[in-house]
């Protein structure tokens, strides 16, 4: 591992400080679960790294005016374990309890695994499909902006908008109301210490008689980042949700998967037909949430 | 490239070292402090080997830094006997067979040491979870979790008869 200098700040400010003065080549260590394995092997090279983790005050699960917001710091395994995040928020909670291994996700970090933004990021696919929004702090202010524009923009990394001199500090949506239902997928090798093959997350908000007004559906590992089925969601929309309707949109998720990985000829062939699987398997988890919530 | 001084308690005694800030804990407990019960598997938080207790979480080593245990407890496996005598779990696989080429054995008690710790009495269901992130190429896993078990069910009997749990 090449020599760097490193800093352990415990306040946001002097944190804000490091990266300013150091931006020419830094690296943030939050739970250390990719950057460090980075450092090791080499393909990270930075002069300085930054431990954030005494940032305590960035730990936390907080609902405020139906708005739960998330501190970039909070583990997997504080995610999962959160009652809230498993009652109202399903396609977070199956997210986040099939990351990677019991130790990763003590390690691991919601603003992490955001900035890393891994083609196979579950934490990525979840908040997309929960339509999410980012805090990013830096000495010359404070920039908050959709995930979706945060992942299409490209600061320091071409990862995403995330500049040499900044630190996500917060990701938040809208809480799911009573009639929306949620749900996460992971199709992998293993169900424990395997990257997923395809990590797809749904949500569905039906009205009183079951008519769908609002409805997100995401595939992670299906392009650079989570795809973002159209198509399907144009054809539920305005649509009373019955099983039937949302197997009509098996062959549109087949078409875009295949649009989108076509160059990966080895690996689309796999996922066109998988991906309707891994929507079978959301489907029935939609359906069961939304029993008894829609008046017949 | 400035060395970094970090205090920590390890296997119950406050330590101190002056180390470069490029180690990782894998190395900084085997290589400094010659704890080598800390394997180094896969190197990439895939497989389990260098699982230690940091702050009572089963964590994987080679994916910290130095730097990221200071101020932290850390139990190595070094640190289970007390007086001699074995922990619980290290007795429950001795006698459950649950050792074959011993590579992996340290990081697999010691995440079922840090299930036990939060859990004294767990069920299968979160036996098998928790030691999800430990991967064994010998013994297909039923011993293990058969030691698991045991520790768990004695954990149980203790409670029901008044006692203290030992694991």
């Amino acid at each position: 591992m090449k020599a760097f200098n490193f800093f352990s700040p415990t306040s946001l400010d002097e944190a804000k400080n490091l990266l300013s003065q150091y931006q020419e080549s830094v690296a943030i260590v939050a739970g250390g679960t990719d950057i460090v394995i980075e450092l090791n092997e080499g393909h990270a090279n930075p002069d300085t790294v930054i431990n954030i983790k005494r940032l305590k005050f960035l730990e936390y699960i907080r609902l405020d005016e139906g708005v739960l917001h998330i501190g970039a710091l909070t583990t997997f395994d504080m995610i999962s374990k959160s009652n809230l995040i498993k009652d109202k928020v399903r396609v977070l909670y199956d997210a986040a309890r099939k990351v990677g291994s019991p130790q990763i996700r003590c390690l691991g970090t919601i603003g992490g695994n955001l900035s890393t933004a891994s083609v196979a990021g579950d934490g990525v696919s979840a908040m997309m499909t929960l339509k999410a929004s980012v805090v990013l702090e830096s000495k010359t202010g404070q920039r908050v902006m959709s995930l979706a524009d945060f992942l299409a923009g490209t600061g320091v990394s071409n990862r995403n908008a995330l500049r040499a001199d900044e630190i996500l500090t917060e990701v938040f949506f809208k809480l799911p109301n009573e009639k929306t239902a949620t749900a996460f997928y992971k199709l992998a090798k293993r169900k424990s210490l395997a990257i997923s093959v395809i990590g797809a997350g749904m949500l569905v908000e039906v009205d009183d008689v079951g008519i769908c007004t609002d409805v997100s559906m995401r595939g992670g590992c299906l392009a650079r980042y989570p795809l973002h089925f159209k198509e399907a969601e144009e054809h539920l929309r305005g649509r009373k949700i019955s099983r039937e309707l949302l197997e009509e949109t098996l062959p549109m998720l087949h078409d875009a998967v295949y649009e989108s990985a076509k160059s990966r000829p080895w690996s689309v062939f796999y996922k066109k037909e998988s991906v309707q699987g891994v929507y079978g398997h959301l489907f029935d988890s939609i359906l069961e949430q939304l029993e008894g919530k829609i008046n017949e | 490239m400035n060395k970094i001084s970090i205090s920590f308690n390890l296997n119950g005694q406050p330590r101190s070292i002056e180390v470069y800030p490029n180690r990782r804990v894998v190395d900084l407990l085997r290589e400094d402090f010659g704890l080598t019960s800390v394997k180094e598997g896969c190197a990439e938080g895939e497989c389990g080997a260098c699982t230690v207790i940091v702050n009572g979480e089963a964590v994987t080593t080679c994916c910290m830094l130095a730097g990221q245990v200071d101020q932290a407890t850390v139990i190595t496996l070094e640190g289970l006997a007390q007086n001699g005598e074995l922990d619980l779990i290290q007795k429950c696989f001795l006698e459950a067979g649950a050792v074959q080429c011993g590579y992996c054995t340290p990081g697999m008690i010691l995440t079922a040491k840090a299930l036990l710790m939060k859990n004294p009495v767990p069920a299968e269901d979160e036996i098998k979870i928790a030691m999800s992130g430990n991967l064994c190429r010998c013994t297909g896993y039923e011993k293990i979790h058969a030691a698991v078990n045991k520790a768990a069910q004695l954990n149980r009997e203790a409670l029901k008869s008044g006692g203290e749990t030992i694991g």
